[in-house]
């Protein structure tokens, strides 16, 4: 990893609810087109750590660097940043109100990256990519829900991010659909997206991830290739949480 | 009854029109303040906050008659003890201003608690995107919470035309206070005040029959 771009720097991240710590005391730095998949027990703090990184929560402490910009910094133009991160969140989260092509195009004209025409060339290309280009013109309700996370994949890279977040993105889908989703995924990371991934799928992270990173309650419990987390665990946090979701 | 629409039927309809004109300029302007409330309700600066809901507390807190004496008779007095001279208010004047802080106060709690139905998710994926808190809320949390707002905002919409009656104690010429006149003039209370409740009934009736069409055309999409 040595000679890859660090492409997203956290230290010492801290963030509290109240009187409740969720992160403890996170580093971590992730390289360009690194896979990193953040497993863990749920309330470890791995999805709050996720919405950290684009700062829908503010960090209560330490420094996150993405690309060379500090966004815990409140100078910083935050939705600037924002445009190069694509989030993906469990309940995907598509605006009822607008059609699959206009939830995809909806950004990137108002923020005038493109005009209408081009927007809809370009958001047809995204739509192929993810194999919903048939239902451009429905509403999300129409949607099944595997297909309204390939939908909601499809405008998280409308605005040309580097790198892509996944909030657990098939928890909410019926078990038929989860693989769909993570076909898609697996052009991402083969198109060589940067991409941090929450998820239970641990078979997909056995084959996608560069990097498995195990949480518990706020801290990075341990980190390694899937071969040395997933199949040789030592710490005995990461044994336990294993030997229930295996 | 054929008597009194004979004789009175077109002073009706004028006070009618007086009352739409009262009831619409009102809306108008109680659409705009109730927005503007809601949006510091919803806001996550504690000094925008605390101003929306005293402004919410105390106008929910008077009743309109009273409300509306203050502004036409209490405001006026007020002015002039501060030295100028020569303001005045006229009973339509009054009766906007009234009508729509009163009705603002009403519209601003239920545009918030529209806002509130949308899912936070739908602001959290708009702000990942990029956009910033203003244009999300425009481009994607306000369209849907209209949604769910238009069959309270109608009901708000009769309630403020019904309220324009309140206004006949200032002495402004809408239809209740027609209804009076008329019924002083003629003695035929029963008939008089028959016409006028079928009058309002009529265009309320009309007005629902709108706002179920208006509803039913923006729930594409669900």
């Amino acid at each position: 990893m040595e000679d890859k771009k660090i492409i997203i720097h956290v230290e010492n991240l801290k963030k509290n609810f109240g009187q409740l710590e969720v992160l403890k005391d996170m580093s971590i730095d992730i390289a360009e087109r690194e896979v990193v998949v953040l497993l863990g027990p749920s309330g470890s703090g791995k999805s709050t750590f996720l919405r950290c990184l684009n700062q829908l929560e503010k960090a209560t402490d330490g420094t996150i660097i993405i690309d060379g910009k500090n966004i815990t910094d409140k100078q910083t133009d935050i939705n600037k940043v924002r445009e190069n991160i694509g989030m993906v969140f469990q309940h995907f989260n598509l605006f009822p109100h607008k059609t699959v092509i206009e939830n995809i195009m909806l950004v990137p004209v108002e923020l005038k990256k493109m005009t209408k025409t081009e927007a809809r060339e370009k958001c047809m290309v995204l739509l192929k990519r993810v194999g919903m280009e048939a239902k451009a013109d429905v509403y999300p309700s129409q949607l099944s829900g595997g297909q309204k996370q390939r939908v909601a994949i499809a405008r998280s890279l409308a605005m040309n991010p580097d790198i892509m977040l996944f909030d657990e993105p098939t928890s909410a889908l019926d078990p038929e659909m989860v693989g769909e989703v993570l076909a898609v995924m697996k052009e991402l990371v083969a198109d060589g997206m940067t991409m941090v991934v929450v998820t239970h799928e641990i078979g997909f992270a056995r084959e996608v991830a560069d990097r498995i990173v195990f949480m518990d309650a706020g801290y990075i419990v341990e980190q390694g290739t899937p071969e040395e987390v997933i199949s040789h665990p030592r710490e005995p946090r990461t044994i336990d949480f294993l030997n229930k979701v295996l | 009854m054929i008597q009194i629409i004979q004789s009175y039927g077109l002073m009706l309809l004028g006070a009618m029109g007086k009352t739409l004109e009262l009831t619409l300029f009102s809306l108008f302007f109680a659409m705009i303040l109730g927005m503007i409330v809601a949006l510091l309700n919803v806001s996550k600066n504690r000094g925008l906050n605390l101003t929306g809901t005293i402004y919410v507390d105390a106008v929910r807190g008077v009743p309109l008659i009273v409300l509306a004496f203050f502004i036409y008779f209490g405001l006026p007095a007020g002015i002039k003890m501060m030295g100028i001279q020569n303001f005045r208010l006229a009973a339509l004047q009054a009766g906007i201003i009234a009508l729509s802080m009163n009705c603002g106060a009403y519209m601003a709690e239920i545009i918030r608690a529209g806002i509130e139905s949308v899912d936070r998710g739908q602001l959290e994926a708009s702000r990942s995107l990029g956009l910033n808190y203003n244009k999300s809320m425009r481009l994607v949390v306000l369209p849907q919470a209209i949604r769910t707002m238009i069959p309270s905002i109608i009901n708000q919409f009769i309630i403020t035309l019904k309220d324009t009656s309140i206004l006949s104690v200032i002495g402004f010429p809408e239809l209740t206070n027609m209804g009076k006149t008329i019924s002083g003039n003629t003695f035929k209370s029963l008939q008089t005040w028959a016409i006028v409740g079928l009058m309002y009934m009529v265009v309320i009736i009309t007005l629902s029959k709108i706002a179920k069409w208006v509803e039913r055309k923006v729930n594409f999409g669900r």
